[in-house]
């Protein structure tokens, strides 16, 4: 495996990472020699699991895939004691652009994220968890695979694990290249062998999900935290962070900065801190022009807010998100339309087809990128921008892939008017190195 | 190209590990995939009658997946991420290297000697390696044109020597290409001082 | 559960609980566009164009096909949010769609056309090339697809999927790029493909045996009832110029729920055949009806068992009823075989009458309320293909348990869950009796549906009415027998519905096209009514017939229902009606049967009258089947 980029070693704010770097962390042996599965004992035999759920609840944790929804009260929708099987789901789709921390979790210490799915089945009252992890990812799935197999092994995943009369079993499914999966319930459309399609919701995966059963569905930084919470209590947890967005969370950081990676940062730190300091800001020469805060689907914010903290208030408050953690940093010599025109193919691409505006509207947008980049545009060009981005947004499309493609074409318009300008109005472009690149290679005009 | 008996087998005895027998389209999907290099419409219909679905759903789920091909690939398929992080890493000025260097100007294409084939795609979730890409089922990183260069040399090298390969159907599917080595792992370097 | 009060656009109205928001608004005339929206369909949410403005709710709009009715909700369809929303996918809708109307077949029934003029914005900003694709695709002999005027609705994928139980149309690729495709190019097969083109909401399905034929408003139609086989689907059936142009789907919840099949749907083309007979002929020479009518009463009279008819299986019960007086008077002792009729006996009671009213039989609505439905030797999408959509449904939406007893895999196999015992033929019998005791069947919690066909003449038909007359007995069940040819049930009723085989007979009278083995050899006289010239018309008495689209009558169909035909086209002259020939024929046979119109036959008959000529949709306004 390649050199760890990021954060491992003792840390007080090192909750996931710790123990990060020790040789052969991904091996049940030495998992368990840091500590390893004692939540999970603790869990089954010491707790109820309505307290297991209450813990999460008092930690505060909000679900790090990129929604944010508070942890505890999503696992309290799931009735524990309806009849017939429930299933956890684990999105282990990690596809958002700028985001490398679940894979990060899952090549260096897969036993924790185990150690999470087990306690949450164990919580709502399910016997079987699917982890559904995206077809790229080789090497997490074969840590996963031999992670379970020993904890198989060992007992933990089986009829009765320390003993407990409660079976537990994960199992794996495979991803075949769909941006799209990483929505939950087109995740689940994708478990069940169809495209991959988001449903209508209500109902919502709680009450009908894989397979139509009752389903809780948690990204895997979300299910990795869990032990640490049960170990610590969810009220020290909660110490850490903000008052209303408790904890840590892993940020990947990438792009024109000098040490990229995957850093553990407590909630609340500045975009300064993490884009400066820990990853040691642009090149030599260079400076920050614009930050992606949570993937690409967050919503820009420029240089000048690089004091902007990493909690979901404050970025909610400057119209952005935290997202996925993925921080995207782009720095002067990079011209921000072009950026917006490569996302937008991305969206474009990955677009599932099913709601019109999202199908229609991010090839739409795209061939007007097209125009403008080979010195077509015109004002019109611009308008039409801001009014497909309109029709993205505000519950239009049927779910969130749609919207943002919307912010992105929103958000650059917000902050770099001038640079939309330069290319649309008087077809320039004032950034240094620029490719003037019209093509689309992803999305062309088809004869099929 | 029939699927073996031994593949249709495995693609049999699917649906009984998923809650619903539907759910066993797309491992089985991948085996096929992987037996015959690409989906074929015979292949998809096989896959069809042993899980005793209709041969257009199949195909339906098969069209709408990146990561399944209904046109040859050749042996090696280069991954090349251009999203937005590789992208403003270099990623372009790479793919255009690949293609130079393997002789293939188009994704649905495949080079002369059956190799090689190249794709442009999304974020493969490995940022902080930015430029990368993933060339038989593993991820390399920091991409330079000397290192796509020696990735290239050694798959020629290998492809001329003769075939001691074990079966494809003797090879899990997640493991990668057949007759590729496992590389150990590389050492860990030491501990940072921040992060 | 109690009903619920909303206000929709400042009207207050009372709905039943789990009413759809878009159904609501529906009945007090308020249209809230829609396109993969369809009422037999399951609700997704997809189009996105019938987002309308609901509180309490989140600050955005809703979609009003997925969401239900709430007490208290107030909906408001025409705030700004929801009304440049409508506009909003309107536009994204056509930023692909060709400008086709001049040479689309769906102009002036069009469902977008429609919506654009009330809900679209009046100019378009779509300048630059739009999405094209390889057009028009022929997906099966009779249906064409045009991939860019497609709206990527889904309702064709899903009505397979959902209704049909089949996956031969299938959506291919991803995003933009996705387009509808049968499996592999392959043409469609199934017996249910020709409802996607009353399903699709632009000119995208369109038919082939319909292309370029006529506008919509050039046409006049009527609601009638298919010929084509037992279940008696209602259709509607179009003029044009004195010719059939098209037939489509009416819906009747009853029978069809707006389904028909291909049968029912694409072979009426022999009606516009040039080569229709116009005017009576003998031995192929042109005759007065006079004539001819003397020619054949002579050639038929006294003959006893010499004589052999030959009946259609779409013979009307007024035809039936006539030809009952006939055999009963101077053709008595004549044989009679009827076209496609099963193997199964007359219901019990129904004798003499044309309404059944058994105490156990079923109706294909009662299908629906079914707690285990056991199809027993018949293969029913061949056999009565809307019976089995309603089974179809009955088993996916409704949780019916389904047994199929029938030597060979059907495509009720689909279903995971169906029970399928496939008997050695002959055995079914057998089988049935052993069902009492099945675990479904001893607590079926509910109505057992029994539906048994003949199995082509492969099984005892008396042992297996019998048994499953037990099995209804033992559990609370109730019948249907499958009968094929379109009124079999009325001719039984009428006893003309003959099982005679016709070889050795002297004369021939053929009603209908001839005999399915052919005319007989030994035949000396042949008489014909019939509409189109066949092989030997030239050595026989032929007087020329109606087709269904042309003459009155009705059909009495496989559940026991008198459904009336209300034909588009009068009847072109010189040509008569049956029943007025069979009355003239009478006449020249010395029996008087003195009806001077159909009213009085179908009152001797004992049928209802029926129902008043229904007003006629204006075509000019709203979309046929938004």
């Amino acid at each position: 495996m390649a050199e760890l980029r990021g954060s491992f070693g003792e840390q007080p704010h090192h909750i996931l990472t710790s123990d990060f770097g020790t040789p052969d962390l991904h091996k049940l042996s030495v998992y368990e020699s840091k500590g390893g599965y004692t939540a999970l004992r603790k869990a089954l035999l010491d707790m109820a699991p309505a307290d297991i759920t209450n813990d999460v609840k008092t930690s505060g944790l909000r679900g790090r895939g990129g929604a944010g929804f508070a942890t505890g009260t999503k696992w309290s929708f799931i009735n524990r004691d309806a009849p017939g099987p429930k299933y956890v789901v684990v999105n282990a789709d990690e596809s958002e652009p700028g985001t490398a921390k679940d894979r990060y979790i899952m090549e260096n210490c897969p036993h924790m994220v185990v150690e999470g799915i087990l306690i949450a089945a164990y919580a709502v009252g399910a016997n079987q968890a699917w982890v559904y992890i995206r077809g790229e990812y080789d090497e997490p799935h074969r840590m996963l695979t031999e992670a379970i197999a020993e904890a198989r092994t060992k007992g933990y995943i089986g009829p009765k694990p320390f003993g407990k009369d409660y079976p537990l079993d994960i199992r794996l499914y495979r991803g075949h290249g769909a941006y799209i999966c990483g929505e939950e319930t087109a995740l689940l459309e994708s478990l069940e062998g169809k495209r991959a399609q988001p449903r209508s919701r209500p109902p919502f995966p709680a009450v009908k999900g894989a397979w139509g059963r009752p389903t809780l569905l948690n990204n895997v930084e979300t299910l990795a935290t869990v032990p640490a919470i049960i170990n610590m209590g969810g009220a020290e947890y909660a110490k850490l962070g903000t008052a209303k967005n408790p904890g840590t969370r892993l940020l990947t950081v990438s792009g024109n900065v000098r040490k990229p990676g995957v850093y553990e940062v407590e909630i609340g730190k500045t975009f300064r801190h993490v884009i400066m300091e820990l990853a040691g800001g642009p090149p030599e020469g260079r400076k920050v022009k614009v930050f992606w805060p949570g993937g690409s689907s967050a919503p820009v914010l420029p240089e000048s807010m690089l004091d902007m903290t990493t909690d979901a208030e404050a970025l909610a408050a400057a119209k952005s998100m935290g997202g996925s953690g993925g921080v995207i940093v782009m720095d002067d010599s990079h011209c921000v339309v072009k950026a917006a025109h490569r996302l937008l193919q991305f969206y474009a691409h990955e677009s599932c087809g099913k709601c019109t505006p999202c199908r229609i509207g991010q090839d739409w947008a795209v061939r007007t990128y097209e125009r403008i980049l080979a010195n077509e545009g015109s004002q019109l060009e611009l308008d039409i921008l801001q009014r497909v981005s309109d029709g993205l947004q505000n519950g239009r499309c049927l779910c969130g892939l749609g919207d943002s493609g919307g912010w992105v074409i929103d958000s650059t318009l917000r902050h770099f008017r001038e640079e939309y300008e330069d290319h649309a109005l008087r077809h320039t472009c004032n950034v240094g190195k620029v490719a003037v690149d019209a093509t689309s290679p992803l999305v062309g005009r088809t004869d099929a | 190209m029939k699927l073996s008996p031994h593949v249709l087998e495995e693609i049999k005895e699917l649906p009984a590990k998923y809650p619903q027998p539907r759910s066993a389209v797309m491992p089985a999907l991948d085996l096929a995939q992987e037996e015959v290099g690409y989906l074929t419409p015979e292949a998809m219909t096989e896959v069809a009658e042993a899980l005793q679905l209709d041969p257009g759903y199949v195909e339906g789920v098969a069209t709408f997946y990146t990561l399944f091909h209904l046109e040859p690939i050749g042996k090696h398929r280069f991954y090349v991420c251009t999203n937005l992080t590789c992208m403003i890493r270099g990623a372009y000025e790479l793919v255009d290297h690949v293609k130079k260097q393997i002789g293939v100007e188009r994704p649905d294409k495949v080079s002369a000697d059956g190799l090689f084939s190249f794709e442009e795609v999304e974020c493969l979730g490995a940022c902080e390696y930015a430029p990368m890409m993933r060339l038989d089922h593993r991820y390399h990183y920091d991409l330079t044109a000397e290192k796509i260069d020696a990735l290239i040399a050694e798959r020629r090298s290998s492809a001329a020597e003769p075939a001691t390969r074990p079966h494809p159907a003797a090879a899990p599917p997640t493991s990668p290409a057949s007759g590729e080595v496992k590389k150990p792992r590389a050492p860990r370097r030491k501990k940072k001082a921040s992060g | 559960m109690p009903d619920v009060n909303l206000t929709i656009d400042d009207h207050k109205i009372t709905v039943p609980a789990g009413t759809l928001v878009v159904e609501a608004a529906k009945t007090i005339g308020i249209e809230i566009p829609v396109f993969c929206y369809h009422h037999k369909l399951d609700p997704v949410g997809a189009c996105r164009l019938c987002l309308v403005e609901m509180s309490p709710g989140p600050p955005r709009p809703q979609t009003a096909c997925t969401t239900p009715v709430s007490e208290g909700m107030v909906v408001r369809t025409q705030s700004a949010m929801a009304v440049q929303g409508r506009a909003d996918i309107l536009e994204f809708e056509l930023a692909n769609h060709p400008l086709d109307c001049p040479v689309c077949d769906k102009g002036g029934e069009c469902p977008l056309q429609d919506f654009t003029f009330r809900h679209g914005y009046p100019i378009s900003r779509i300048d630059g090339p739009r999405l094209h694709f390889k057009k028009p695709i022929p997906l099966s002999d009779k249906i064409a697809l045009d991939r860019e005027r497609c709206v990527l609705c889904y309702r064709c994928t899903r009505y397979y999927d959902e209704i049909a139980w089949e996956q031969e149309l299938t959506t291919d690729e991803r995003g933009v790029q996705s387009f509808i495709a049968s499996q592999f190019d392959q043409p469609l097969k199934s017996i249910f493909s020709g409802n996607i083109i009353d399903l699709c909401p632009v000119g995208a399905l369109t038919s082939r045996v319909w292309r370029f034929e006529s506008r919509p408003w050039d046409m006049t139609h009527t609601e009638s009832v298919c010929s084509r086989c037992s279940v008696g689907c209602s259709v509607t059936l179009w003029q044009r110029r004195g010719q059939l142009v098209r037939v489509t789907s009416h819906e009747n919840d009853d029978i069809d729920e707006g389904w028909i099949c291909d049968r029912g749907r694409f072979d009426y083309t022999d009606v516009n055949d040039a080569s229709r007979l116009r005017t009576p002929s003998i031995n192929g020479g042109r005759s007065t009806w006079a004539d001819a009518i003397n020619a054949v009463a002579a050639g038929i009279k006294g003959k006893g068992a010499k004589l052999g008819i030959s009946l259609p299986q779409d013979i009307t019960n007024e035809e039936a009823f006539l030809f009952r007086k006939l055999l009963d008077g101077p053709l008595k002792g004549a044989k009679v075989k009827m076209h496609g009729r099963t193997a199964i006996p007359a219901p019990a009671g129904d004798a003499g009458r044309a309404q059944g009213a058994l105490p156990n039989n079923l109706k294909i609505n009662e299908i629906d309320d079914a707690r285990v439905i056991v199809v027993v030797a018949s293969d029913l999408e061949d056999d009565v293909p809307i019976v089995d959509l309603r089974v179809k449904k009955a088993v996916s939406k409704r949780g019916a348990k389904l047994v199929v007893v029938y030597p060979d895999g059907v495509d009720l196999d689909r279903h995971p869950g169906t029970l399928h015992i496939r008997n050695a033929p002959g055995a079914a019998a057998a089988e049935v009796r052993k069902l009492a005791s099945h675990e479904w069947l001893r607590n079926p919690g509910g109505l057992v549906a029994i539906l048994f066909g003949d199995g082509h003449g492969s099984e005892d038909i008396k042992d297996l009415t019998a048994a499953c007359g037990e099995l209804a007995k033992k559990v609370g069940g109730k019948e249907m027998a499958l009968y094929r040819a379109t009124n079999e049930r009325g001719a039984l009723a009428a006893g003309v519905a003959g099982w005679d085989k016709l070889d050795g007979v002297e004369s021939l009278l053929s009603w209908g096209p001839p005999p399915a083995a052919g005319i007989p050899k030994s035949a000396r006289f042949v008489a014909a009514w019939d509409h189109l010239p066949r092989e030997g018309y030239d050595r026989a008495v032929v007087l020329p017939a109606t087709t269904f689209a042309e003459r009155q009558g009705s059909y009495t169909n496989l559940e026991g229902t008198v459904q009336f035909l209300r034909p588009p086209i009068p009847v072109p002259p010189p040509l008569k009606e049956g029943w007025e020939l069979l009355c003239e024929l009478g006449a020249a046979l010395g029996v008087a049967l003195d009806y001077d119109g159909i009213l009085p036959i179908q009152r001797a008959i004992g049928v209802q009258p029926p129902a008043p000529e229904p007003a006629p949709d204006p075509v000019l306004v709203g979309p046929a089947r938004p």
